[in-house]
């Protein structure tokens, strides 16, 4: 993508209008990003990009949240503000996003003296861009789970849930052949219930195969992930599926009324859709025993 | 007779489920964003650059 002064990305129906109000920073879009770039679109989110010296930037609230990586939360007055850090680059923040509480409307203040006016970057650089939705989405839009999903030929959608190691890209790798098939995404997934529906979205962050689409469709079938010795499904009641997702999200320990939500949202989709424990092999045999089941 | 009507309940009211108790394993460095991801981070494993400003190693945390 050609650097500008402002883009729109839209990740699960949710538009993100990113602009620069200095004319020196030129804005670029990651590659993984650009299936979901739009042209035009009333924008749920608003961003301006700035540069600035963040040197003596100390007054940005309280500490609600050190992540152990690069991001740090801080709060004050109805404004988030995330910073990122990184040893290596000294004590001053290189970025400081300061976010509306509603998460609607923001600025980032990008530090000057790390960044050359003539280069390009991209603003919501990761982690920064999916912090911003899964924050977003915890106020009652949904919730970002660790799965893949997809679309089998028949249009029944799946999604298969599991954390690291659990053998999410491998699902995939194992469908992905299949014609008529459609891969949302092998490593995160978000969910949405609109109109009374389950949908699920591709989301740019993928996995090792790189599945990123900028689709969604109905959710039809949860399988939790269990590596094992042979295919076989296990029903799972509701409570179960609900603890299930949970531990596949990102929570945000920070935000109680967020938490509360988003334990709420993954009961609503346990009790609306099937939810089964999944053992499988790492081979052809498990896309033929689940399109079977379906039977 | 009240015990039977008490036992019936009314139409459409929901069985009562009694509370239960569900230990969740979260594992903090795939609970929490911001590691790089397995091959280096960015939106995606193949770009080692955007996670890193100035393409400086940061923590490898979470893997996919």
């Amino acid at each position: 993508m050609l650097p500008s002064d402002r883009f729109l990305i839209r990740i699960a129906d949710i538009t993100c209008a990113v602009s620069s109000a200095d004319p020196p920073l030129r804005m670029t879009v990651d590659e993984s990003l650009h299936n979901f770039l739009v042209h035009a679109g009333q924008p749920d989110v608003a961003i301006e990009t700035k540069i600035g010296n963040l040197t003596a930037f100390n007054d940005i609230g309280d500490l609600i949240f050190d992540s152990g990586a690069v991001w740090r939360l801080y709060q004050e007055n109805g404004t988030c503000s995330f910073s990122f850090q990184s040893p290596s680059l000294g004590p001053a923040p290189y970025k400081i996003a300061r976010i509306r509480r509603d998460f609607t409307q923001g600025e980032i203040l990008i530090h000057g003296p790390f960044y050359e006016t003539k280069r390009s970057i991209y603003p919501l650089e990761y982690p920064l861009d999916e912090l911003l939705f899964i924050n977003y989405l915890a106020l009652g839009h949904g919730a970002e789970v660790h799965a893949c999903g997809l679309v089998d030929s028949r249009g029944t959608g799946h999604l298969f849930l599991g954390q690291s190691t659990a053998g999410k890209t491998t699902m995939a790798r194992l469908w992905e052949d299949d014609p008529g098939v459609t891969i949302l995404s092998d490593d995160r997934i978000i969910l949405r219930k609109i109109d009374n529906q389950i949908w699920m979205y591709g989301t740019p962050w993928h996995g090792e195969a790189g599945f990123a689409a900028s689709t969604r469709a109905p959710l039809n079938k949860v399988y939790f992930l269990r590596k094992g010795m042979r295919n076989q499904v296990s029903p799972l009641k509701a409570v179960e599926s609900a603890s299930r997702f949970f531990s596949c999200c990102f929570p945000l320990f920070y935000n109680r009324d967020a938490v509360d939500f988003t334990l709420c949202f993954f009961d609503d989709v346990a009790k609306n859709v099937p939810c089964y424990e999944l053992s499988f092999l790492p081979d052809k045999s498990t896309v033929e025993f689940l399109l079977k089941a379906e039977d | 007779m009240k015990d039977e009507k008490k036992r019936n309940g009314q139409k459409g009211k929901k069985p009562y489920l009694r509370p239960e108790v569900r230990q969740v394993q979260l594992k903090p460095e795939e609970a929490v964003l911001g590691g790089c991801k397995i091959n280096g981070g960015g939106s995606g494993p193949g770009n080692l650059t955007t996670c890193n400003p100035l393409m400086i190693q940061c923590s490898v945390l979470g893997t996919s």
